[in-house]
């Protein structure tokens, strides 16, 4: 580390910053381009069909489709831009990076390893510093602005549909959020710290994971997850067969890459808050005090798993009501992590 | 008609909703299991470009319009095809043999152009059976497509050349169809 700040003429702290900011945005970035190809693969074979596989470097190898990666970015790069007529041309463009942005800065609170001290120094594997007093609550914060994003590109595309589409979201995003706070907020009351480090720590064995203690709170935030990525059972936002394609429906090329890419990356982010909260983050099952390298080959496992859970159930389950969401979102999902905040206050209550 | 939609009643374990949900999950991964775990070439996919399908034996495609083997056209522009066909996309000019007459034995037409509007026809089959010289038959070629639509209206050297070369007979671009009547029985 410290060769490698010389090199740059900084001071160990900042060469390290650089390295984390790469990582934070890189990573995420390359795991829901990957993902993109990961769906459609996926997918197809769920549904015991082959999926993308025409795309070839020089018409010869096809590398199981992944070639379709580079195929689609150059397809969206050169196609023709088109904003509708009476479309409100500045929110249209400003509509992707407001989408997409929020869903970048989720990750950059999470610890995607182990820290560990090197020449006096303490190194954190995440990109703001543990002590920075914000915790868990900044990325749930910035993961339900990017709801904006959505219903600003529905808004100025001028389009019925999309419209539709964006005060769906929105409206899922109400219903979803409280429940979904409520059991974080559990999580918060029984590790006695709200900082992803003090969350980790306190989940040093697989017993201890909050997936056990907090099941039902565990349920609702993974349920909670799917709203707010805006994935299938819950995708209000697009729902093709009733509103054409939601809010999305007007955006071509490089845009509409932009608003999917942002859909992926909130994936990421989703599958790492979801291994963070209740598996431990980059805790290793049954290690206690692995290193540095283990830990995060260890989290980056969790959240890729994650990741092809979202996908997995995507192709398992119909798309639900909107009544039915609501229904879901009130009725179910608050009560039941209000039950599973109460219960857990009530043992802390009584057991210390 | 009112449509009666039945109400299912569900048991404590479906309503969870989490139950069946892993169920459901259980299937879509052992079809995704199942998928990678099979040789590509037994999946129901048949890739098609690169792996043709071979079309069931009564499959009606392209059509064709037979040849004797030296070469002449078996129709004799009866038009009866024409009239058995739906879809009205056989156009027919029939044409007398060349310098013959009736009083030298000749009672044989050959289409002057035999055209078929492929966007229009239905691939019925009825100008098969229509026929009485079994002279157009239906192939099992599927892949038809063109960039525009007078490239669906296959003429007459089309239709005597589909796919020529498969049956070993060579393509013709000039009528080879004998200027003599053919001796009875050779036919
Ligand atoms: S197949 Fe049917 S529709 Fe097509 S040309 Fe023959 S009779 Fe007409
Ligand atoms: S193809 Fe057959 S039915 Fe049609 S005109 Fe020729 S001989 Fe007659």
């Amino acid at each position: 580390m410290e060769h490698f700040a010389q090199l740059l003429h900084l001071s160990p702290a900042m060469a390290w910053m650089v390295v984390k900011l790469i990582i934070a945005f890189a990573a995420p970035l390359v795991l829901a381009a990957v993902l993109t190809w990961v769906e459609r693969r996926g997918a197809a074979m769920i549904q015991d069909r082959i999926g993308p596989n025409r795309a070839a470097i020089l018409g010869r190898w096809r590398l199981l489709g992944l070639v379709q990666l580079a195929a689609d970015g150059i397809k969206f790069f050169l196609k023709e831009d088109l904003v509708t007529r009476d479309a409100n041309k500045t929110l249209f463009w400003l509509a992707p990076f407001m989408a997409f942005v929020p869903a970048m800065m989720g990750f950059a609170v999470i610890p995607f390893g182990r820290s560990f001290v090197e020449n006096g120094t303490a190194y954190h594997l995440s990109l703001l510093d543990p002590g920075n007093g914000m915790g868990m609550l900044y990325p749930m914060a910035i993961g339900s602005v990017a709801v904006y994003g959505i219903l600003t590109a529905s808004w100025s595309s001028n389009n019925k549909w999309s419209i539709l589409g964006g005060m769906r979201s929105s409206a899922q995003m109400v219903s979803y959020e409280i429940g979904m706070s409520v059991a974080v907020l559990a999580i918060f009351m029984t590790t006695g710290g709200y900082d992803p480090h003090q969350i980790i720590a306190a989940q040093d064995s697989v017993l201890h994971w909050n997936v056990v203690r907090h099941f039902f709170g565990f349920l609702v935030f993974f349920t909670c997850m799917f709203a707010e990525t805006n994935r299938l059972p819950f995708d209000f936002a697009e729902g093709e067969s009733e509103i054409v394609a939601g809010f999305h429906t007007e955006y071509g090329s490089m845009k509409f890459a932009l608003l999917q890419l942002s859909e992926y990356v909130h994936i990421v982010v989703a599958s790492s808050l979801i291994v963070t909260l209740y598996f431990g983050g980059w805790q290793v099952p049954f290690v206690k005090d692995p290193a540095v390298l283990l830990s995060v080959l260890s989290f980056a496992g969790k959240v890729v798993f994650f990741c092809w859970v979202f996908i997995w159930i995507r192709w398992t389950l119909p798309r639900f009501r909107f009544d039915q969401l609501m229904f879901l979102g009130w009725k179910v999902m608050l009560p039941l992590s209000l039950a599973n905040l109460l219960v857990h206050a009530y043992f802390m209550h009584r057991w210390g | 008609m009112a449509v009666v939609v039945k109400k299912v009643e569900l048991n404590w374990v479906d309503r969870t909703y989490v139950i069946p949900v892993l169920k459901g999950m259980a299937i879509t991964i052992g079809h995704f299991f199942r998928q990678i775990f099979t040789p590509s070439r037994k999946r129901f996919t048949v890739q098609y470009p690169d792996w043709k399908r071979e079309p069931a034996p009564g499959f009606r495609g392209l059509h064709e319009l037979k040849r004797f083997e030296d070469g002449s056209i078996k129709c004799v522009a009866c038009f009866m095809c024409a009239e058995a066909c739906p879809a009205r996309c056989i156009t027919i000019e029939a044409d007398e043999f060349g310098d013959l007459n009736r009083l030298q034995g000749f009672a044989e037409k050959r289409p002057k152009n035999f055209q078929i509007d492929m966007l229009r026809c239905i691939y019925c089959g009825m100008c098969e059976e229509a026929c009485p010289k079994d002279a157009i038959w239906l192939r099992s070629d599927y892949e038809q497509a063109s960039y525009d639509r007078l490239g669906m209206l296959f003429g007459k050297w089309d239709l005597m050349n589909t796919y020529a070369d498969k049956d070993g007979k060579a393509r013709i671009t000039q009528d080879p169809t004998p200027s003599v009547p053919r001796a009875p029985g050779k036919a």
